[in-house]
């Protein structure tokens, strides 16, 4: 098989995803005609047994409609597909065919694949080697096949953010948040939102979470913490506390009342939070959510007056941030 | 649960995130361990948490979440100003005149008494077998409607430099309506000061003499008025679990907490001999409590008895809630007065009053 140079992406190993590729508008033959190629995965960069048909894995040539229907497209589909493509004007066309290819040899299918780019147009302009790089990275952060297709199938802006970032929030999560490797993986797995959040609002529900509802890195994990605004967080949390229901333990870690875990509160739709552990009326709770945005907006109105004109000056500058202070760190309890 | 670790290990700059995170979602330096030891709304607090679930059963949840967010407030017209517009406005807003709807409710379906000519008072009956009420519909006080949490914007004054409205807990009028103050009598206000329900009294424009006392109550008037207003000193409920400044649940005024049933006994008492014969008390607080509610009412009740020669009836107040259904969430089975709770829906309160008939 042909393998073109300078496409180093295609070094793949085995795996056993398998793409269907249904040719059709084609002169000959006239009926569909199905073959199949296993994927692979890039797991080992030395490893080199690609096996997709080369006319597919032209990087450099034209997305033409042809080369879509090759690819398995429908008719639909490949229009869809390079209407979007041509909003890009032209200039980084040739992405599109390689970025294809690394989506199906992540072993996402066409549906999948559609549903990506419905979902995030941006992914149809990173670069296939890029995309690739990221791929592997978040793999190497512990996203194993299935979770790493999910993730990418239902939050595909994460193929779109440069490795640092990724890699400045997951360790964001590990030396600041004091999780262990292993839930930094599971956050990301089941929050991937998280890789486009802003650290310091990350940190202040991490901080929320620790020192107000006072529950452990493993109790976030399991509670999908991270999945949830910090409004509702905070709404769901301070119902309950001023109902009399949830305490913040003491230093002991002791309280009066036998609070509910926060898995039970935060990781349910809001009925069952209401029904079974704040026993109130959906009407008493959307007042009080309105109740709390205003209280809220009163906080940082003061604030505001009390820090006065010289808070807004300072540059956004995440590096430094980063750099800064990481040693500083929450204790690790399992 | 493991302990709590050190706040201070997350004393650390926060200068480069303050620009990217709305200010109260940035990261502080401090949390909790930071606030006094005991503050006097913690021990409010856990005070009622320890009498009012007792109290309250099911209820007391819904009620604590009420006192812990921001009360609802009742805009009283101001009679004397000149507030057309300012009322009309009001409305436009979406508010409505809470008495005015009760007498809607009142009239409506009721056999209303009929006036000839238009008074000060109109009389309810609201059912048959209930008595008259009557509401004086000079009292007007603006609420917006359930659920609705908008606020009111401070009065301002008008030509004459009289305030169009003042802000007030919509439920305090309902001690003042109680009292049923008829054209020409006399009233005392026993506790009056800031003069919040005084106010409220003004505004019925039915009062020959209204007098005004607060904390020295000489015992020389008695068997003198028409009406008379007991509002007395108590727990505050809504303050004490919000503020701390002037907060009764403080140490230091534990004895004066402790003293309150007994000075409050002490004012219905004198309030009672100060009544004429026929003549009503209204007896009221701000708190939830039975011991500075019911159980001071039963009391006083007893002791003008036995050592006053002075019976008293407890008059009915249904027929007045009844009318306040839709505004005002009412504990559900007083054995003596009535109680508006505070909920999410209708935060006002908590207001007790039970109205007392002086019959010899
Ligand atoms: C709940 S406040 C009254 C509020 C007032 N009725 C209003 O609506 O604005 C209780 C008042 O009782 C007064 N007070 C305390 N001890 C008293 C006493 N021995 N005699 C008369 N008033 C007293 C207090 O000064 C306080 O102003």
């Amino acid at each position: 098989m042909s393998f073109l140079p300078g496409w180093h992406v295609l070094r793949w190993t085995l795996r056993s995803a398998t793409c269907t590729v249904l040719s059709r508008r084609q002169n000959i033959p006239q009926q569909p005609v199905m073959s199949t190629c296993r994927l692979y995965c890039s797991t080992d960069r030395r490893t080199n047994q690609p096996s997709l048909s080369p006319k597919q894995l032209q990087p450099g040539r034209d997305l033409s409609l042809q080369a879509l229907l090759d690819m398995g497209f429908t008719d639909a589909q490949a229009d869809q597909i390079l209407e979007q493509a041509n909003r890009s004007r032209g200039s980084k066309i040739e992405n599109a065919a390689s970025m294809l290819m690394t989506l199906f040899v992540l072993g996402l299918n066409t549906s999948s694949v559609v549903k990506v780019l419905q979902k995030c147009p941006e992914v149809m302009y990173v670069n296939g080697t890029h995309l690739q790089q990221r791929i592997d990275n978040l793999r190497r952060l512990g996203l194993l096949e299935g979770s790493l297709q999910r993730v990418v199938s239902h939050y595909p802006p994460i193929l779109t953010l440069p490795l640092k970032r990724v890699n400045m929030v997951a360790r964001f999560f590990r030396e600041k948040c004091a999780f262990t490797v292993q839930q930094v993986t599971e956050i990301l797995r089941d929050s991937p939102a998280v890789l486009q959040t802003d650290l310091g609002q990350l940190e202040y529900k991490f901080q929320y979470a620790y020192f107000r509802i006072g529950v452990r890195q493993p109790e976030m994990v399991k509670s999908k913490l991270f999945r949830v605004t910090l409004d509702e967080v905070r709404c769901r949390h301070s119902f309950l506390e001023r109902r009399g229901l949830y305490q913040t333990p003491d230093k002991k870690g002791q309280t009066c009342i036998i609070n509910p875990k926060l898995n039970d509160f935060l990781n349910v739709p809001e009925e069952t939070f209401l029904n079974d552990i704040a026993k109130a009326t959906q009407e008493e709770f959307e007042v009080f959510q309105k109740l709390m945005a205003k209280e809220w907006q009163e906080e940082d109105d003061e604030q505001e007056r009390d820090t006065g004109a010289d808070s807004d000056d300072d540059d956004d500058d995440e590096e430094e941030e980063e750099e800064e202070d990481l040693k500083s760190g929450y204790s690790k309890r399992k | 649960m493991a302990a709590l670790m050190d706040t201070r290990i997350l004393l650390r700059k926060i200068k480069d995130l303050r620009s990217l995170t709305p200010r109260r979602n940035r990261v502080k330096t401090k949390w909790a361990g930071s606030l006094p030891k005991y503050p006097a709304t913690n021990l409010a607090l856990q005070n009622f948490d320890a009498t009012y679930k007792l109290q309250l059963g099911e209820q007391w949840p819904s009620v604590r979440v009420s006192l812990l967010c921001e009360q609802k407030y009742g805009a009283l017209s101001n009679n004397f100003s000149d507030n057309e517009g300012v009322i009309a406005h009001l409305q436009s807003q979406g508010c409505r005149d809470i008495v005015s709807c009760a007498l809607d409710v009142g009239t409506r379906g009721m056999a209303a008494s009929s006036h000839d000519k238009p008074t000060s008072i109109e009389s309810i009956t609201v059912s048959p077998d209930m008595p008259t009420v009557s509401l004086s519909p000079n009292i007007k006080c603006l609420v917006f409607p359930r659920r609705d949490v908008s606020r009111f914007k401070p009065s301002r004054p008008d030509a004459h430099g009289l305030l169009g409205y003042y802000l007030m807990d919509a439920a305090s009028i309902l001690p003042v309506l109680a009292l049923d103050v008829q054209e020409g009598q006399s009233v005392l206000d026993l506790c009056a000061a800031p003069g919040g329900k005084a106010l409220v009294l003004l505004q019925t424009q039915a009062i020959r003499f209204l007098h005004l006392n607060d904390i020295s109550w000489g015992e020389t008037e008695r068997d003198t008025f028409d009406r008379v207003l007991v509002d007395v000193p108590c727990t505050t409920d809504r303050h004490s679990v919000k503020e701390e400044e002037n907060n009764i649940f403080s140490r230091v005024r534990t004895k004066e907490k402790q003293k309150l049933p007994q000075l409050q006994l002490e004012l219905l008492l004198a309030g009672i001999k100060a009544v004429r014969p026929g003549g009503l008390v209204v007896y009221s607080t701000c708190s939830l409590s039975q011991l500075q509610n019911e159980y001071v009412t039963e009391r006083a009740v007893h002791l003008a008895r036995e050592e006053l020669g002075i019976s008293l009836q407890v008059a009915d107040l249904r027929p007045l809630t009844q009318l306040f259904q839709d505004t005002f969430n009412f504990a559900p089975d007083p054995y003596l007065g009535q109680l508006v709770l505070p909920h999410l829906t209708a935060n006002f309160g908590p207001i007790y009053m039970c109205k007392l008939q002086r019959l010899n």
